[in-house]
């Protein structure tokens, strides 16, 4: 592993709250000096600030409805227990 | 909210099926936006999020109460939408551009021109983009991507929800992340 993709390991590592006292000093050290990585760093979390940026979907209408209208008939002991 | 669905899931087990429709009713929302992301378009979303909750009523007996419902449930759901991308038809995505998702127009518009940082691909346009990026992710990196960002599990929810090993889960995550960086590099 060359000095870039150690690196950029322990991006993804410091993107999953993962990086030790001794990884996040390695890591900031070689930032320092390293642009290109420094871009890869921004580039990761503006992909991941994007994917957070997605609105929101929801059901189309009458979604509960269709489900509770496909499901099995109810289990006849729970009619009896009526 | 946990201790709602969790007497609802009793009551259900008992075999009443009404109390049902308020756990689809919680649900509902997030089970059909993780399906619509998982394969791209609403006609399958509908359907799979659909059989999701009738798979999870017909065998809710196998519910293990100690566990979450929700990790269960997108499970189902997650289980549902893969088995469902493995059997579509090759021609299948030839179906959905002649439907019209515009989704696929504007991605060919983008693949040929590169966007510069100070063109801005705006709302419906940006979505639809970010959309359809997300599906053309393998499918096995396309879960994690979204039950992370879109859905905000942690990774150890991720690993129960998937049943795969956390350490599995982030390598997979930083795949993914990296397929991703590629693709919206431009954006």
């Amino acid at each position: 592993m060359n000095a870039h993709s150690e690196s950029i390991a322990l991006m993804h590592k410091y993107l999953d709250g993962d990086l030790n006292k001794a990884e996040e000093q390695q890591l900031k050290g070689h930032l320092e000096g390293c642009e290109d990585c420094q871009a890869h760093l921004r580039d990761l979390k503006r992909t991941i600030a994007l994917l957070q940026s997605s609105e929101h979907i929801e059901a189309p209408p009458s979604f509960a409805e269709k489900v509770m209208n496909n499901l099995p008939k109810e289990k006849k002991r729970m009619k009896y227990k009526r | 909210m946990d201790q709602i669905i969790r007497e609802k899931i009793k009551q259900v087990k008992k075999g009443d099926q009404a109390a049902f429709s308020d756990v689809v009713e919680f649900y509902q929302n997030k089970i059909y936006q993780h399906c619509y992301r998982m394969l791209g378009n609403a006609h399958e979303a509908e359907d799979m999020a659909q059989e999701a909750f009738i798979r999870a009523y017909v065998n809710i007996d196998s519910f293990d109460d100690g566990r979450k419902f929700s990790t269960w449930l997108y499970r189902i759901a997650t289980n549902l939408t893969i088995d469902r991308i493995r059997k579509r038809k090759p021609d299948f995505f030839l179906d959905a551009e002649i439907k019209g998702t515009e989704g696929l127009d504007m991605y060919s518009q983008l693949a040929s021109t590169d966007i510069s940082p100070s063109d801005k691909v705006e709302g419906i346009e940006l979505q639809r983009y970010i959309h359809q990026e997300i599906s053309e992710l393998p499918p096995k990196y396309r879960s994690i991507i979204i039950l992370r960002y879109i859905e905000e599990f942690s990774l150890q929810e991720i690993s129960e929800i998937l049943d795969i090993p956390l350490g599995t889960v982030k390598t997979r995550i930083h795949r993914g992340r990296e397929a991703l960086r590629k693709r919206l590099r431009h954006v």
